[in-house]
């Protein structure tokens, strides 16, 4: 008895000590982004200044002023193919018109990635088609590759289909990325074959098989995948780098990555376009916040 | 027999068709802007390609050039690094902070695991903006904390000096990746079979004995997906280094990918650039493949 | 499930419609004509029809007979870098030539080049181009992706514009590249307060702005035991500003940087070398591979730095607002105290993208801007530089631009046309960085000229 006490009190201290360690920790994780905040609102005198100023004695709105009145951009635009005819939105701060190109980006790449992850994904987990493996390998071994190393074939071929400097060029390299595929078949191993028995002698075809059995029961796995894909491609500042120019196209990253290479030390209108560029996500994540973790946590049960 | 044998044929033509019609979309995508540029790719390694004149076949001259290059070779020990280091580390330091947090009041769990997932919704521009901020010479925190607490003796010029700009990428990165393994590690450990592990107490093992012989295989699976997640993360950390230091100072920063965009947009090797592409793709599909092997095997 | 049957639908339809207008969109060629604009002689004042046409996004009239869309794209030179400078300057254009329809993008110096290149691969390049010699010539003219501007070189503009630059705006091969707008001379400056503060002013020539090898290193000796413990930096953290570096290593003991017929890259000279080996062992000056030249000049502007060697009349005159001391402009130190200063000369070239009628319309855009009597004092003077040809006293009563102007008679050899400039650029930092972080300098040089070199001889 006297022993188990001992341990108790043992084990205690070490959950009491670690959680202390951790909240140190955690508030390090957190002090960047307090900091990029923090700093949006600081007069230029407090960010050079040697002393930093945890708490800004002064709150100012210049670095936004100076960041909305930098470049401006049409809000949207749009053109009706095979005429001459566009429509242009009101001109608007640049930085808001990142801020759309990169939601419409990661909101087509992340819808895109789902449809053809989740097809994909269910035939190769449970249709036996000549090439599977092959197929497969071929998805397993591309999974982690960097873009890097396709940067220069890939500018070229974008080139050739006239998609450089258009939002598809980043795209379409983010839905081409197994990843997906990969997550979805992981997924799709669950169905049970029964099921698709049954409906099959119900005189389904594959389609309605796979609509109406398979899909319910992936739906979370698709969650999964949309989420990750979302964040992913809100961060692929590789593939904008390279294939985005105009002013018009950037997107919110890019733009800020811009900022930064322009006015290297003017850390507080940097700091400005860095919380444009990551409070929406934030908000995204915050609200979502179950989802999120949720969402995760399927990816792994059968990775 | 015999008839069973053409059913099957049928079967499985009906099953490729089906197959193929499902990966149909996928494979557009997947063929058109991977595969293809792959192709392409260690294709044109053959050939001294560069700007706007007609590319020269060379043979393997790039890939001799490439093993005697002591840039390249340089890149790739830091791209090792990288991934030797942060992979364990990041999957320990997830793994330790959740096996404190997993079984704390609920509120108390879910903030933090929110706080350490913040640095990975909070982008990569954003975040290498604000290191390269909290890094300056001048007028940064760390220097400023280091010197009035006497860590350090004078100001550090962390991105700028060869000793420390790559341990400053790696503790970034770090920052960017434990976010997701803590929260499956947290999710992993809730899930691990209770009566188990009170069976084990009642027959009075240590906390660590529990935790080795009775939790640890249990989320073994989870261990195995974060750390391919993780090396497919450190394998993604161009941004931080193209905008931090540009693979320098002296080149102690670079790494195969960032010297791939260094040789085709400042040098206008592409030829160059592609074979390291291949020869990096090669290093990583093998990896790839060892590591979901060993996820087969367990 | 029926909804997201037909969001699917939706989006691929939208999908098709968006990339064909995105491919079409910007290569923007559905409303050239063959007849092209005639150059400068005709000088319609529409200013009613240049505002209908600058505020439509959608295509010009069919009917407009000189109508193009063309892209410009310039580097930060003075306030060409700034949106509301350039579109007054546009607008002038537009008064004229109401149907040309000038799109602007402005590059910084540390990803400008990269944006360029990968622009030029994505078929993308931009019709016109603002910067140097050093890009429109050795680099992307050599590669053969520029038009040749001879059309511009008539005999009146070869008769005006100063023989110097004209020898530096054409190839090898006499083919010009660039039409020139103007120039300056880089200098560097110190920050007058701190240097008196250390009575470190004896050391220099506040008249001429020149002083001697010795006496700078006294002169930072002087402010470094002032208590000012970063006196200046050797910045090697990118290619941008490293005019700076490179001016102030040849200035100590007189080096050079390429023999005289720009063939050949001397960096490795003796006295190259000295200078580096004593750069390397000043105290108050460090070698900080974490800084462009961008940065420099902000941090000397802040008071971080007493001095920088990235400087030009263009930076006071933009960070006047910054700057809260004395800005002291000076020639770079050499032995004798006739520095050599590294010069930049700026204007235009047309990347060859394939369109007779862009490609015209681009020359119109150049003749208006660099040649129009009115119109070139005020392109010249946004970059707040000085003209490449005598336009009279432009910067009458500019007390700063009169300053300043003393410096362009030191103005040195313009070597930045010779062979694989791109990439000496690129091995130029990097050595700084190695002998930053304590290689031997004469290792480190030598591995520069031996890379640099190869790149010239395999251009």
């Amino acid at each position: 008895m006297y022993m188990r006490h001992k341990q108790f009190n043992r084990d205690t201290c070490y959950k009491i000590v670690s959680v202390i360690i951790i909240a140190i920790l955690a508030f390090a994780f957190a002090f960047p982004l307090y900091w990029i905040i923090i700093g949006s609102f600081k007069t230029s005198t407090a960010i050079n200044a040697t002393t930093p100023e945890w708490w800004p004695q002064e709150w100012v709105l210049d670095n936004y002023r100076k960041l909305f009145s930098r470049q401006v951009a049409a809000l949207w635009e749009f053109h009706i193919p095979f005429t001459d005819i566009s429509f242009a939105g009101p001109e608007v701060p640049a930085a808001i018109r990142w801020l759309l190109n990169t939601v419409f980006m990661a909101v087509v790449a992340m819808i895109l990635t789902c449809i053809t992850a989740a097809m994909a994904g269910y035939a190769l987990a449970k249709k036996r088609f000549v090439g599977r493996t092959v197929v497969f390998s071929l998805i397993v071994c591309a999974m982690a590759l960097p873009k890097q190393v396709i940067l220069i074939p890939l500018l070229r071929e974008m080139a050739s289909l006239e998609l450089y400097n258009t939002i598809w060029a980043v795209i379409f390299p983010i839905v081409g990325w197994p990843f997906g595929v990969f997550l979805m078949k992981q997924f799709s191993e669950g169905i049970p074959g029964e099921m698709m028995e049954a409906a099959k002698i119900d005189g389904a075809n594959e389609w309605k098989t796979f609509y109406t059995i398979a899909l319910p029961l992936i739906k979370p796995g698709i969650g999964a995948l949309a989420i990750f894909t979302f964040i992913n491609s809100w961060n692929d500042y590789f593939m904008q780098l390279i294939m985005l120019t105009s002013t018009k196209n950037l997107t919110i990253s890019l733009g800020i990555a811009k900022l930064q290479a322009e006015n290297a030390t003017d850390f507080g209108l940097i700091m400005a376009g860095a919380s444009l560029a990551a409070i929406p996500i934030i908000v995204i994540f915050l609200i979502f916040q179950k989802y999120f973790t949720k969402g995760i946590t399927m990816g792994a049960v059968k990775g | 027999m015999a008839k069973s044998n053409s059913m099957s044929k049928a079967l499985v033509r009906r099953e490729t068709i089906a197959g193929y019609a499902f990966m149909l979309p996928s494979l557009i995508f997947f063929l058109g802007f991977v595969i293809y540029p792959m192709v392409q790719c260690v294709f044109t390694s053959l050939f001294d390609a560069t700007m706007n004149r007609e590319d020269i076949f060379i043979g393997f001259a790039n890939y001799v050039e490439l093993f005697q290059d002591k840039v390249f070779l340089g890149a790739l020990k830091n791209t090792v690094i990288i991934v030797v280091v942060s992979v364990p580390v990041t999957c320990i330091f997830s793994l330790w902070v959740s096996s404190v947090i997993y079984d704390l009041a609920g509120p108390a769990c879910s903030a933090f695991r929110c706080i350490f997932y913040l640095p990975v919704v909070t982008g990569s521009v954003a975040v290498a903006v604000v290191w390269k901020w909290m890094f300056n010479n001048y007028y940064g925190i760390f220097n400023y904390i280091g010197t009035n607490t006497g860590l350090i003796e004078k100001n550090i010029n962390w991105l700028g000096d060869e000793k420390f700009a790559l341990g400053c990428i790696i503790l970034i990165l770090l920052t960017t990746s434990v976010g997701q393994p803590i929260v499956l590690y947290v999710s992993a450990l809730n899930n691990v079979d209770q009566s188990l592990v009170e069976a084990a107490e009642v027959d009075g093992a240590t906390k660590f004995q529990c935790f080795w012989k009775i939790k640890w295989p249990q989320i073994m699976p989870t261990t195995l997906y974060i750390l391919v997640i993780t090396t497919i993360n450190s394998f993604q950390c161009f941004a931080l280094i193209q905008l931090l230091t540009s693979g320098g100072p002296n080149h102690s920063t670079d790494t195969i990918m960032y010297y791939i965009y260094y040789n085709a947009f400042k040098l206008y090797r592409y030829g160059y650039g592609n074979a390291m592409g291949v020869v990096l793709a090669i290093i990583i599909a093998l990896l790839s493949a060892a590591q979901f092997k060993m996820a087969e095997s367990k | 499930m029926k909804k997201r049957k037909f969001m699917a639908l939706a989006l691929s339809c939208v999908m098709v419609g968006s990339l064909t207008a995105c491919g079409g969109k910007d290569t923007g060629t559905n409303q050239t004509t063959a007849d092209p604009a005639p150059a400068s002689t005709e000088k319609a004042e529409t200013p009613a029809e240049t505002k209908e046409n600058t505020d439509t996004q959608t295509a010009a009239p069919a009917d407009a007979a000189q109508a193009a869309e063309i892209t410009l794209w310039t580097y930060p030179i003075g306030s060409w870098g700034d949106s509301a400078t350039v579109d007054g300057l546009i607008a002038n254009f537009n008064a004229v030539y109401p149907d040309i329809k000038v799109t602007v993008e402005y590059l910084d110096y540390t990803n400008g080049d990269d944006q360029i290149n990968t622009a030029i691969e994505g078929k993308q390049a931009p019709d016109l181009v603002l910067e140097g010699p050093e890009r429109l010539v050795a680099n992307w003219g050599a590669r053969g992706l520029m038009v040749d501007l001879a059309d511009l070189w008539t005999d009146d503009a070869k008769a005006v514009i100063y023989d110097s630059v004209q020898n530096a705006c054409k190839s090898n091969d006499g083919v010009f590249y660039e039409y020139p707008l103007c120039m300056t001379a880089h200098t560097m400056a110190i920050n007058r307060d701190l240097f008196e503060a250390a009575d470190a002013l004896q050391y220099l020539d506040e008249a001429t702005g020149t002083w001697t090898t010795e006496n700078f290193q006294k002169a930072v000796q002087a402010v470094y035991d002032s208590g000012q413990a970063a006196v200046g930096v050797v910045y090697c953290g990118g290619q941008g500003g490293d005019q700076g570096t490179r001016a102030l290593v040849n200035n100590l003991y007189g080096g050079t940087f390429t023999n005289a017929e720009h063939t050949e890259y001397t960096a490795n000279s003796e006295e190259n070398v000295k200078a580096l080996e004593l750069l390397k062992s000043m105290d108050g000056i460090d070698f900080d591979a974490s800084l462009v030249g961008g940065d420099e000049i902000n941090m000397f502007c802040n008071s971080t730095f007493a001095m920088a060697f990235c400087w030009n009349v263009s930076q006071e005159k933009n960070n006047l607002e910054k700057i809260n001391f004395e800005v002291l402009p000076m020639a770079f130190p050499s032995e004798d105290g006739r520095p050599q200063l590294c010069g930049g000369i700026w204007g235009f070239g047309i990347f060859d993208n394939g369109d007779p009628a862009k490609i015209q319309a681009a020359k119109t855009f150049i003749d208006f801007m660099a040649n129009d009597e009115k119109q070139a004092i005020e392109s010249v003077k946004a970059s707040n530089y000085w003209p490449v040809k005598d336009l009279g006293n432009i910067y009458e009563g500019d007390e700063l631009m009169t300053e300043y102007a003393k410096f362009v008679e030191y103005m040195g050899d313009y070597y930045q046309v010779v062979g694989g400039w791109a990439e000496a650029r690129t091995a130029w930092w990097n050595m700084l960085q190695q002998i930053g972080s304590g290689t031997d300098v004469k290792t480190a040089v030598e591995e520069f000229v031996t890379t640099a070199n190869t790149a010239t001889s395999a251009q």
